[in-house]
């Protein structure tokens, strides 16, 4: 994942340079999607509070489901998951 | 009542202030799980930021330039306000992405400290791997009378070299090891917010990291002595105050 090392780039954040923190939609779709398992699932939310891209929206029924549009694959919310509800797959 | 209710992250607002037209951070960033966030908490206070999403005042300030000493420019323009101003949280997202920040680790710690010191109401460390103890000091620093100051740390995947999915882990861990200890500075009073009897070794969060992967195990044992030594004057002056 990560190409160079840590001394060649002094700050690696995109959102600092000017322009790129206006809404911006990604055509590049991730390779792996987070997909949820009903049957697992407490509601507890975890998943929801820790997105960082605020993809994860409460369904009326309480459990969770993912925006395609703004989600990035990162896996935080397979990573943060208590009860191994989420797992990353490949996207369609 | 529903056994799902009973779970704290549910007694959030489900309402999203933050992006909903996506933004272009990289996957699994901490600044943009930071903003949000701190968009969250302050959209409950002031209904009039959920128009203004990224439009609020933020800027790119490096503490270190080339040298182990803050540049003259960046500290002023990180905690100094115009003093007619009454009430100003000043937040820093810090991903620690200098390479002199990772060689002067103690420095860019004082600076809640030097905030305080300099008459203001409220200052803080916050990380969002503890999400409830950043929206309490959020609303905190949002209703405190005078200036208010928040440090929060934001893990960078792509800075730090770790996979993605470790961006929660990995702030967690940053305070669990106590090298970012979470405390709070209201008038005078310090506070420590998790208090983490049982530290974890550092080496758990160094080994996670590329940008520490030449670091000696000589190295390692020194920041552990420093953030030892940190905690314990962290606690000294809880009893006493400053």
């Amino acid at each position: 994942m990560v190409n160079k090392t840590f001394k060649q780039k002094s700050i690696a954040c995109h959102l600092l340079e000017t322009g790129k923190v206006l809404p911006f939609k990604s055509e590049e779709k991730p390779e792996l999607m987070p997909v949820w398992d009903k049957d697992l699932c407490a509601r507890c939310a975890l998943c929801y509070v820790y997105c960082p891209d605020a993809a994860i929206s409460r369904q009326e029924d309480g459990y969770f489901d993912v925006d395609m549009n703004l989600c990035k694959g990162c896996g935080i919310c397979h990573r943060e998951c208590w009860f191994g509800a989420v797992t990353m797959q490949e996207a369609d | 009542m529903d056994k799902f209710s009973l779970f704290a992250a549910q007694l959030l607002t489900f309402r999203e202030c933050f992006s909903k037209k996506g933004h272009s951070a990289c996957a699994g960033c901490g600044v943009a799980l930071a903003v949000r966030h701190v968009y969250k908490a302050l959209n409950e206070n002031d209904k009039t930021l959920e128009k203004a999403r990224w439009q609020i005042p933020w800027k790119q300030s490096s503490i270190f330039k080339t040298t182990d000493q803050p540049s003259g420019q960046a500290l002023p323009a990180l905690l100094s306000v115009p003093k007619e101003n009454d009430n100003i949280l000043n937040i820093c997202f810090d991903n620690e992405c200098t390479e002199s920040r990772i060689k002067n680790n103690s420095l860019i710690k004082k600076l809640p400290a030097i905030a305080a010191s300099s008459d203001y109401a409220y200052t803080a460390t916050a990380c969002p791997s503890h999400p409830f103890d950043l929206f309490e000091k959020v609303n905190k620093g949002w209703e405190a009378d005078g200036h208010a100051y928040i440090h929060i740390l934001c893990p960078c995947p792509a800075g730090w070299g770790f996979e993605p999915q470790e961006t929660v882990r990995l702030g967690r861990m940053a305070v669990e090891t106590r090298l970012f200890p979470l405390y709070e500075i209201s008038s005078g009073y310090y506070q420590v917010t998790t208090d983490e009897t049982n530290p974890r070794p550092l080496k758990d969060y160094i080994k996670k990291q590329d940008r520490f992967s030449s670091w000696k195990s000589k190295q390692i044992e020194s920041l552990q002595e420093e953030a030892d030594v940190f905690f314990h004057k962290l606690k000294e002056k809880t009893k006493t105050g400053i």
